[in-house]
């Protein structure tokens, strides 16, 4: 247990404002501090690499072929609903590969709770991307189809 | 054209325009100056996007309050209600007439210019009358309103600055004591010739004095820590609520304008007006007085006017300085301090320089 | 010949100060206030009902956004009611990863608590440095699991993953800046008279009154009651390490300020610990792949930055949960405002209301 002390200060401190002075010189001294600002969008955020964008997907750097196996763990996973995976058979006969993925970017809540299921590991055909930046004048738009997922939307540079 | 006319009309007109237009100009630029030099202090950036740096935010503020709608209030009394912002801005701008901005004459085109519109010899009686007018348009403003929360703010920023007023007055009396004048300009010739600005005058400096001028005036401006009335989160939002556009920047117009005068005031008073910083050091009593000496008259007067205003600068910084350090009073907080505290001082205040300069002679 | 009549006036839905959407209903005779009845439901989403609709994984995300300020607490409350269900052995690294990310949690909910009160009392530049700071704890955060604000960093059994690459080192940079600006926030604060008068006997709650109405966290220790769940009912892997709780005398509004306050330091103090001790070893205990457990319920408690923090969760046996009942700090701390305003005058009330630490997302679900 720790009694926290309500202290005054002393009569004279008090008379002569000192704690007020104290309070002037810690925002005084800010004054020439640098600021903390990130003038977006000239500068842009420097993102962590676990950084949760929006879900996107990707195909094995070597492989050949999509890498998604259509095994629809992350539409089962996710709690919003979004993700709607249309299988198809693989030309070759092993296995299943996506015809259609759509994501609704309207819904996903960003939690990346699609990408802990993917059985392709260790580098998984559902990541969380860099992507933040998604406005969009209708909401059709934000309807994904299996081509902007591999893409992502395209982001109109702001210009000033 | 008659001298008398050139000298009591013409003249004079132009030096009133001259004036007014500055002052406009400065209090647009020192809304953006107040919002860059706090913003400084929390470390982050000011407006930037208008101009370069931001400069010509001003220019967009103005543009947008000119081109909202004038809102008028159901049932709301049309002439006061139109007549208010214009009753607060008038006195802040008139106040200006006896502030003498430098101290050397200047002969142009013949005529001799003096740096100051007009200097009568109870100036400082004629801006304590003045700067109370100011409390009329508040009322009137939050009357105009028909609407309640308005009329309560209204009435407590009143109530505010009519009581600040006293404090303010006993402070500016310790000043006519020392200087014997009332007039502005005699206020600073008594400082030169005293050799020290009232501020470090010897043996009792009026540091006592300008704190309290300083925290009155605050007071009487509603700036922080005293802006309860019209702080934006509080819940009576202050005698502007039903004000848009022009007529609500009207009202900020006035705050700011307010607050250039009592810069203006304090640097006259206390802080030796135009006279250069090394008046007090022995040795350097002229020097610095004339920074533009192959001018003659009119690089005195320049040189004038740029010590009066860095002390203006200096004054106006404190102001922001600490509207972005402390926390609000509450409105009881505040009128406590006001009757209890600050008029006690004035009037010890006022003894002490009494004592001390019957004892001096 | 002259009567006084009450007069009602709203403060809110949308205010600048009321922390969320919050709808106070005075009862002002002149200026003092008679009564404060809070109207709340304005951020109402239907947490609960959610959580009966959703598999138990699947949950951990609405917990992110109940109390948004403090989610990581959100988030292990109710990941540990879920592993009590089922009897899941959390292995230690992942206690003391779990104990790190709540405290840092706290020390970022305590920093947006004093922004915001601050700047209700018209310290503004108290708001910017305190952001400052949680910037700072917030890239932390994005750092570990990708997000600063809806972090859903833990999984039933443990956690996400393990700290990325020079997690420690930054999160040991941080904490030592953090005592100097702390220091700083009380220079402008604690000893200022303007503070002063605003915060000292505004709002004052005796402990055996805060105790009946249910008032828990800091609100509670600052009457003097000495109650905290981290050494109360210990959770994660409290129980190993040192640290005391502020308590304050008086029960007003400036004592709550000082608890807080102290309590940053305190969080920073468990968390060097936890830093020096962290064990090695695996970051998630053994799990069935599909989370179904028995049929049972437990209530189980978190020390959250507002109070205490509880999960009711009752299973039926099937992937989701039958019932699943958030128990809100400031929802049970928001009934005392009556208390607290009852006397004051108007301008109080939102000192009233910055003190109590209100996250409308927590009271509304």
């Amino acid at each position: 247990m720790l009694q926290m002390a309500r202290t005054k200060d002393g009569f004279l401190k008090r008379l002569f404002l000192v704690e007020l002075g104290a309070g002037l010189w810690v925002t005084l001294k800010h004054q020439f501090r640098p600021h903390v600002t990130q003038e977006y969008p000239a500068e842009r955020p420097e993102l962590r690499p676990r950084f949760r964008g929006m879900p996107r997907l990707r195909d094995h750097p070597e492989v050949e072929g999509p890498l998604c196996v259509a095994c629809n763990q992350c539409a089962i996973a996710c709690p919003d609903s979004c993700i709607t995976v249309i299988a198809e058979s693989r030309p070759g006969g092993k296995g299943k590969q996506p015809r259609q993925f759509y994501i609704d970017y309207e819904r996903c809540c960003v939690c990346g709770l699609c990408v802990d299921p993917c059985p392709t590991k260790p580098i998984t055909a559902i990541y969380m991307s860099h992507d933040f930046e998604l406005a969009k004048l209708e909401r059709d738009q934000l309807m994904t189809d299996m081509a902007g997922l591999y893409e992502g939307h395209e982001r109109k540079a702001y210009e000033r | 054209m008659s001298e008398t006319v050139l000298k009591s009309v013409v003249v004079p007109a132009l030096q009133i325009a001259l004036v007014v237009a500055v002052l406009l100009g400065c209090v647009a630029y020192l809304v953006l100056l107040e919002r860059k030099i706090i913003a400084f202090m929390q470390v982050r950036l000011g407006p930037r996007r208008v101009g370069p740096h931001g400069l010509l935010q001003p220019v967009a503020d103005i543009l947008k309050l000119l081109l909202k709608e004038d809102i008028l209030p159901a049932r709301a009394d049309r002439l006061v209600f139109y007549l208010a912002p214009v009753i607060l801005l008038l006195p802040a701008l008139v106040a200006f007439a006896v502030i003498p901005f430098s101290g050397t004459p200047v002969r142009v085109l013949g005529v001799e210019v003096r740096p100051w519109i007009t200097d009568i010899n109870v100036g400082v009686l004629f801006l304590l009358a003045i700067s109370s007018l100011g409390v009329y348009g508040i009322v009137m403003a939050g009357w105009a309103s028909n609407s309640k929360y308005p009329l309560l703010g209204a009435l407590r920023s009143a109530a505010q600055m009519v009581s600040y007023e006293i404090p303010l007055g006993l402070s500016v009396i310790s000043i006519l004591m020392l200087a014997q004048t009332a007039s502005l300009v005699g206020i600073v010739r008594a400082q030169a010739e005293d050799g020290s600005w009232f501020l470090f005058w010897m043996p009792y400096p009026q540091i006592v004095g300008l704190f309290l001028y300083f925290v009155s005036a605050i007071a009487e401006t509603n700036r922080a820590p005293f802006d309860l009335p019209e702080a934006e989160t509080e819940l009576v939002a202050g005698f502007h609520t039903e004000y848009s556009g022009m007529k609500f920047a009207f009202f900020f117009l006035a705050e700011y304008a307010n607050m250039i005068l009592v810069a203006c005031i304090v640097t006259v008073l206390f802080l030796g007006g135009w006279l250069p910083i090394t008046l007090g050091i022995p040795g350097l009593r002229g020097a610095l007085s004339n920074l533009l000496p192959f001018w003659g008259d009119a690089g005195a007067a320049l040189t004038g006017l740029l010590w009066f205003g860095i002390k203006v600068l200096v004054v106006l910084y404190l102001y922001l300085w600490i509207r972005a350090t402390f926390p609000r009073y509450r409105y009881d907080q505040l009128m406590r301090l006001g009757w209890k505290w600050l008029i006690p001082l004035g009037l010890a205040h006022l003894v002490v320089t009494g004592i001390v300069l019957l004892a001096a002679h | 010949m002259f009567g006084t009549s009450e007069m009602e006036i709203n403060l809110g839905p949308q205010h600048p100060s009321t922390h969320g959407v919050l709808r106070v209903k005075l009862s002002l005779d002149g200026e003092r206030i008679l009564d404060a009845k809070p109207i709340i439901g304005y951020l109402h989403r239907g947490c609960e009902k959610l959580g009966e609709s959703r598999a138990f994984p699947q949950a951990i995300v609405y917990t992110d956004r109940m109390d948004y300020v403090a989610a990581v607490n959100e988030n292990i409350v109710y990941v540990e009611a879920v592993e009590r269900l089922l009897g899941v052995e959390v292995p230690p690294r992942a206690q003391y990863m779990r104990v790190i990310l709540s405290e840092f949690q706290r020390i970022a909910s305590h920093l947006v608590w004093l922004a915001t009160h601050a700047l209700d009392l018209g310290a503004m530049s108290v708001f910017l440095y305190c952001f400052r700071e949680r910037e700072q704890i917030l890239d932390l955060f994005e750092g570990y699991c990708g997000a600063r604000l809806t972090t859903n960093a833990v999984r039933i059994g443990g956690m996400y993953e393990d700290f990325p690459e020079g997690w420690v080192e930054e999160a040991r940079r941080f904490l030592e800046i953090l005592p100097a600006r702390l220091d700083e926030y009380h220079k402008l604060l604690t000893k200022n008279r303007i503070w002063l008068e605003r915060t000292r006997e505004v709002g004052v709650i005796a402990g055996d009154v805060a105790l009946d109405y249910g008032v828990t966290g800091p609100c509670l220790r600052a009457s003097g009651v000495a109650y905290d769940s981290r050494k109360a009912i210990p959770y994660a892997a409290y129980r190993e390490f040192e640290f005391d709780i502020p308590l304050g005398t008086r029960g007003d509004t400036y004592d709550r300020y000082l608890v807080r306050m102290e309590e940053m330091r305190q969080s920073r103090r468990i968390i060097l610990q936890a830093l020096d001790r962290l064990p090695d070893g695996e970051i998630r205990g053994k799990t069935p792949r599909r989370i179904r457990p028995p049929k049972g319920e437990v209530y189980h408690v978190n020390e959250g930055p507002r109070g205490e923090l509880g999960v009711y969760l009752v299973s039926d046996g099937t992937d989701n949960a039958y019932r699943c009942r958030f128990r809100s700090p400031c929802f049970v701390n928001l009934q005392a405002l009556p208390e607290l305003c009852r006397g004051h005058l108007v301008a109080d009330v939102v000192a009233v209301i910055g003190t109590l630490d209100i996250v409308l997302g927590c009271i509304d679900r």
